[in-house]
């Protein structure tokens, strides 16, 4: 929103105090103001002259030669504006003058001498109108500087309009003058308006309100309008708060909406001779000024004529039929309040924001209804003589808001600030933001004004918030926190997160990635990725991108075929939220998964999977006391049927590692051989770890003995270690397997070395003892089919 | 007897200085000391030696023969180490300046950096806590004072699920589950992922993280805030910085403010980053809001407090100088590769 500072100096003085400081204490207290325009600072020597003479330029098609009277001489210039004419009174920037930083001085155009330039008002920075030069209708002083006839010069300040969200008092130049006034300390002027009461003996306006979502309806009708051009002054203040002149009637109920936050509509009361409010019934239409039709919806608050014709979505938008036309005399003004959500719902609904309808979403106050229509007599009697007030002011006010009353104490907001505000100084400060207060004591019974009553101030939390920005928050000195000595150790789950991340980053050479939460059906589609989301987006934009994971590795294999070309080896990890599933209340049932993905073009399935396994195992083995087994399983369709494998433990199931599906891998590039894991990292990483019982070794050396055994090639490490797990013995210590060996010579069998670590408790072993221990292996593993290689 | 020992110590030491081989060595220890060595046949006449005399000579023999036997092992020594001195010259060496292969992995700049402050929070005497990024519509809004004709539900364009839940617009979202857990007086600390359903540009991304705080006690005050604030800042730039409050809008709190440091980039001069102003929009807070508290049954008359989010995906950008968000969510792996392990 833009704000001039020449308006808000006509409702307090703020004389001698800086623009700079102006938007600091601004910032401070009250929003923020995201840019300052320092406006016409760069425009100077302009007057107003009179054409005297057009001639054509001998030259150019396009140039005139004028002669214009600017009462200290008449000048010589060269323009090249379509509408000149004899007679016209124009701005003229004269030599040594500037137009918005563009020096004037003494020139030749297409070889005719021209002494300064007629300026159109898009040119002098003061208005939309690039389509000629100013053509002014106003008795203006020939030879004056346009500056002291127009508020060319002003500080424009651009408020950011989502710190004003909460307050409707403050989207319009009166009620921001009330915060520069507190804010300084200075006097709030008084706003001048008509007294509607005198009105009172006229005839009432036919007005029904049958909409409940109206909360107030206002309107008064003045007849013999005869200005239809709004004077240069308003022209210029409504351009430089963002808006267009159009024609007197209509801008002056954006002026007034402009400084007072009330909205406002006049509608031709020739078309319209009374009001009804209703609500919209199905397929109701309204043609706006424009030419758009839109559609209402259902149910919206629609002013309409007597004859139930919408001439006006309420809040938002007027329309075509009842708009004010040239031939306009007569009107009927409307000042209304509707209510916020309505209007907000049904401006979405049509996809129409307009400057009315963002404040009637702040919550307006009602009380403002009659101001603005007294407000909008004054302003147009002064511009317009010949105006009669030809109605009573008609009100149908049906719902009120309660009047709100605060109780605090001193202390109360000494304790909620933690600085002590004098009661004398918190009184002194609600009363100048339009507070009525009264003291009982310790008591300061604060009523709330409705303009703050709507929604924003209702609770004592708000009156801190009142006091502490006006007293300044910079003026609150920091205090510590008391501090009571709580044991507070980083959260398990967390810290294992971290864990696990630095073991894969710094072992594991993984880098760890966030992608985002969709899924990517074009890439999973194309990689013969089956993976169906339990949950998608609302109209989402890209149907595509519809699904929210349900699982986090093929969001991986993404970043691998987006890489491919970057990197022979992409190693990558990521822990994050997928949606597996939905409870029974039909709530995701949220999990925080781990995966990491593993792609050579240099290193083998093998290799990478025995790299992949080793992490899994070392990290659930060494950081959480968890021995985790490998086992056939479910796995999800990308991944290789045989060589994928779930990981698991006594404590459950965790999710699988293994090779990617050679369908998948191929698709996604043929080079690379890849690994892949994915496991319900929150379930692993919730297991509390504790100190194993440790074997105190034995004093005597030991004796490392190998064994190669001959097993069928068929048969798992996994079974031969249930066999060989099953024979015991008092002088083991344990065993290492070592490696495996197939060859022809062996046909069908393998070779299998195992290595155990022999030891006595309390004595060096003897040979015999040795012996003894082979031969009771030998017998066992006989008796299990098995043989020893000799 | 006595010339003769005298004059061998003469021609010892005249030989000895001419030795520089090993077998030199040898050949001087047995011309000298060995079985017909020189010393060794005086020692044989020593019986020959008149009886008054035997006690010097005696002493001077035995005196020459350890002379000699300890030069001799002086300089074997000496002379082993030469050679082997030499060896080791000519022996391979190790050229130190061939780099050698480091680790290729990296910890993603958020992880570690939100590493930092958890362990600043910690120390602060915080819980951490881990929240949902899927979020009922009661916890995401209703439950933190965002009713649902509240204008603040547009201002965070939501992405909506079809089963009627949301991905998380904000941190809030996991206030009012932390508040029931930990009660009324808690410092608790829980970053999160959220998401926003906007056009993405170098500083907008539909998917950030944040990192919320808050703090419930007894008599808490705005100018406890403004001080734990300024602390906390300090903490995560490493130095003093000047903070500001300003008034915000946000429904979790009353007051809202929005807090503003020197700009860490140019230490308040002014500079692009901060629009020329020397400030920094860091962190939204406020007062937790009376209905969030109630909402989370902690009764507010009796127990208040603050909560902040820090905009967390900013700093990263500003500690790492990115000047693009969204690199932080794609996978460019040659890219996030160099940010290391350290946390």
């Amino acid at each position: 929103m833009k704000i001039s500072i020449n308006w808000i100096k006509e409702f307090v003085d703020l004389d001698g105090i800086e623009p700079d400081e102006l938007v600091k204490r601004f910032n401070l207290s009250t929003a923020e103001i995201e840019g300052v325009e320092y406006k016409g600072k760069d425009t100077y020597k302009v007057v107003f002259g009179k054409i005297l003479e057009v001639k054509n330029h001998p030259e150019s098609q396009k140039l005139h030669i004028l002669k214009v009277d600017v009462k200290s001489e008449v000048l010589q210039i060269v323009c090249g504006a379509p509408n000149v004419r004899e007679g016209m009174v124009t701005c003229v920037a004269t030599v040594g003058g500037a137009v918005q930083g563009h020096k004037i001085g003494q020139a030749k155009l297409a070889g005719v001498e021209s002494n300064g330039m007629c300026c159109s008002a898009f040119e002098l920075g003061i208005g939309a109108d690039d389509e000629g030069i100013m053509d002014i209708t106003e008795d203006v002083p020939l030879g004056e500087d346009i500056k002291t006839y127009l508020p060319v010069d002003d500080v424009i300040l651009e408020i950011d309009n989502k710190t004003l969200t909460n307050r409707p008092d403050l989207w319009g130049h009166y009620g921001l003058a009330r915060e520069f006034a507190v804010i300084f300390d200075r006097q709030l002027k008084p706003l001048e308006t008509v007294d509607l009461a005198k009105f009172d003996g006229l005839k009432k306006l036919h007005i029904k309100n049958n909409a409940k979502n109206c909360y107030r309806y206002g309107a008064i009708s003045v007849d013999n309008v005869t200005v239809k051009k709004s004077p240069m002054w308003m022209a210029v203040r409504l351009y430089y708060a963002g808006m267009r002149d159009i024609n007197l009637l209509a801008d002056i109920t954006n002026y007034i909406m402009l400084e007072l936050g009330q909205p406002m509509h006049a509608f031709d009361h020739n078309v319209v001779e009374g009001i009804e409010v209703i609500e919209a019934k199905e397929g109701d239409k309204l043609l706006t000024l424009e030419g758009e039709e839109h559609e209402i919806p259902e149910g919206s608050v629609v002013i309409a004529d007597n004859n139930l014709v919408p001439v006006a979505i309420a809040g938002i938008k007027g329309g075509l039929k009842a708009s004010i036309a040239d031939a306009t005399t007569n009107v009927l003004f409307e000042s209304a309040t509707f209510d916020a959500v309505s209007v907000r719902k049904t401006s979405r609904g049509i996809g129409l924001v307009t400057d009315a309808s963002q404040r009637y979403e702040k919550s307006l106050d009602p009380e403002l209804v009659p101001v603005a229509l007294g407000r909008i007599l004054e302003v147009l009697k002064n511009i317009d003589k010949n105006i009669v007030v030809s109605s009573a002011f008609t009100d149908e006010y049906t719902k009120k808001y309660d009047k709100s009353v605060i109780t605090i104490t001193e202390d109360f907001i000494a304790s909620r600030i933690g600085e002590r505000v004098p009661k004398d100084r918190i009184v002194s400060l609600l009363k100048a933001l339009g507070f009525a207060v009264e003291t009982k004591g310790e008591e300061i019974i604060a009523t709330v004004p409705s303009y703050r009553a709507t929604k924003d101030v209702s609770m004592k939390e708000d009156l801190v918030e009142e006091i502490a920005r006006m007293y300044g928050y910079d003026n609150i000195t920091p205090k510590p926190l008391a501090f009571e000595p709580v044991p507070t150790p980083l959260n398990k789950a967390i810290r294992e997160e971290y864990e696990v991340k630095k073991m894969l980053a710094s072992k594991f050479d993984a880098v760890e990635i966030h992608s985002y939460i969709w899924n990517y059906q074009d890439f999973n589609d194309a990689h013969y990725i089956k993976t169906e989301p339990v949950v998608r987006l609302q109209d989402s934009s890209n149907a595509g991108q519809s699904g929210i994971r349900s699982e986090l590795v093929p969001t991986m294999l993404k970043v691998v075929s987006e890489n491919r070309n970057m990197l022979s080896d992409i190693r990558v990890f990521e822990v994050g939220r997928v949606a597996p599933r939905l409870d029974e209340n039909n709530l995701v049932d949220e999990e925080k998964r781990l995966a990491v993905v593993f792609a050579s073009q240099t290193q083998t399935k093998e290799e990478l999977f025995e790299q992949m396994k080793k992490f899994i195992v070392d990290y659930a083995k060494q950081d959480l006391a968890i021995d985790i087994t490998l086992k056939q399983g479910d796995k999800p369709n990308f991944m290789h049927p045989y060589n994928t494998f779930r990981i698991t433990s006594r404590e459950g199931d965790y999710g699988y590692v293994g090779v990617v599906h050679p369908k998948t891998a191929t698709a996604i590039d043929k080079r690379l051989n890849i690994v892949a894991m994915e496991i319900n990292f929150g379930m692993l990483s919730s297991k509390e770890g504790y100190f194993k019982k440790a074997k105190v070794p034995s004093k005597f050396q030991s004796v490392d003995l190998d064994v190669s055994i001959l097993a069928p090639i068929s048969m798992t490490y996994g079974e031969l270690e249930q066999v060989l797990n099953k024979y015991r013995s008092k002088i083991m210590s344990g065993y290492e397997y070592v490696g495996t060996y197939t060859s022809e010579a062996l046909g069908d069998k393998k070779s299998v070395t195992i290595s155990y670590e022999l030891s006595g408790k309390d004595h060096t072993l003897e040979g015999k003892e040795i012996d003894e221990f082979l031969n009771g292996l030998i017998a066992h593993l006989v008796k299990n089919k098995l043989e020893i290689r000799k | 007897m006595k010339e003769k020992i005298l004059q061998l110590i003469k021609d010892f030491e005249q030989r000895k200085a001419t030795v520089s081989t090993k077998e030199e060595v040898e050949a001087l220890r047995l011309d000298f000391i060995g079985k017909k060595g020189l010393i060794t046949l005086l020692m044989q006449d020593f019986r020959n030696v008149p009886a008054e005399e035997k006690r010097e000579i005696g002493m001077l023999i035995n005196e020459a023969k350890q002379n000699v036997e300890s030069s001799v092992a002086e300089l074997k020594e000496k002379i082993e180490e030469e050679e082997l001195n030499k060896k080791l010259e000519s022996e391979p060496r190790i050229d130190c300046t061939l780099p050698v292969k480091t680790g290729t992995g990296a910890l993603s700049p958020r992880t570690i950096l939100q590493k930092q402050i958890v362990d600043m929070f910690v120390s602060m005497g915080f819980t951490i806590e881990d929240g949902n990024e899927i979020e009922t519509e009661y916890n995401n809004f209703d439950a933190v004072n965002v009713p649902a004709s509240h204008p603040a539900r547009d201002m965070q364009d939501t992405f909506w699920l079809d089963n009627g839940e949301v991905l998380k617009t904000q941190t809030s979202a996991a206030q009012n589950r932390i508040l029931r857990t930990h009660g009324p007086k808690c410092r608790v600390l829980f970053p999160g992922r959220c998401f926003r359903n906007e056009s993405l540009d170098a500083t907008h991304e539909n998917t950030f993280f944040q990192i919320e705080g808050v703090v419930v006690d007894e008599n808490v005050s705005v100018a406890n805030l403004i001080y734990f604030m300024k602390e906390m800042l300090k903490g995560v730039f490493k130095k003093d910085v000047n903070v500001r409050l300003r008034p915000g809008f946000f429904p979790f709190t009353e007051p809202s403010f929005e807090l503003d440091a020197t700009c860490p980039l140019c230490a308040g001069k002014g500079c692009g980053a901060c629009s020329h102003t020397g400030w920094m929009e860091l962190c939204p807070c406020g007062m937790i809001h009376p209905n969030v508290l109630r909402e989370a049954g902690i009764d507010p008359d009796k127990y208040n407090g603050f909560a902040f989010g820090l905009g967390f995906d900013r700093l990263v950008m500003i500690k790492t100088g990115l000047d693009d968000i969204r690199h932080l969510n794609g996978g460019n792996v040659k890219l996030l590769k160099q940010y290391g392990t350290k946390i």
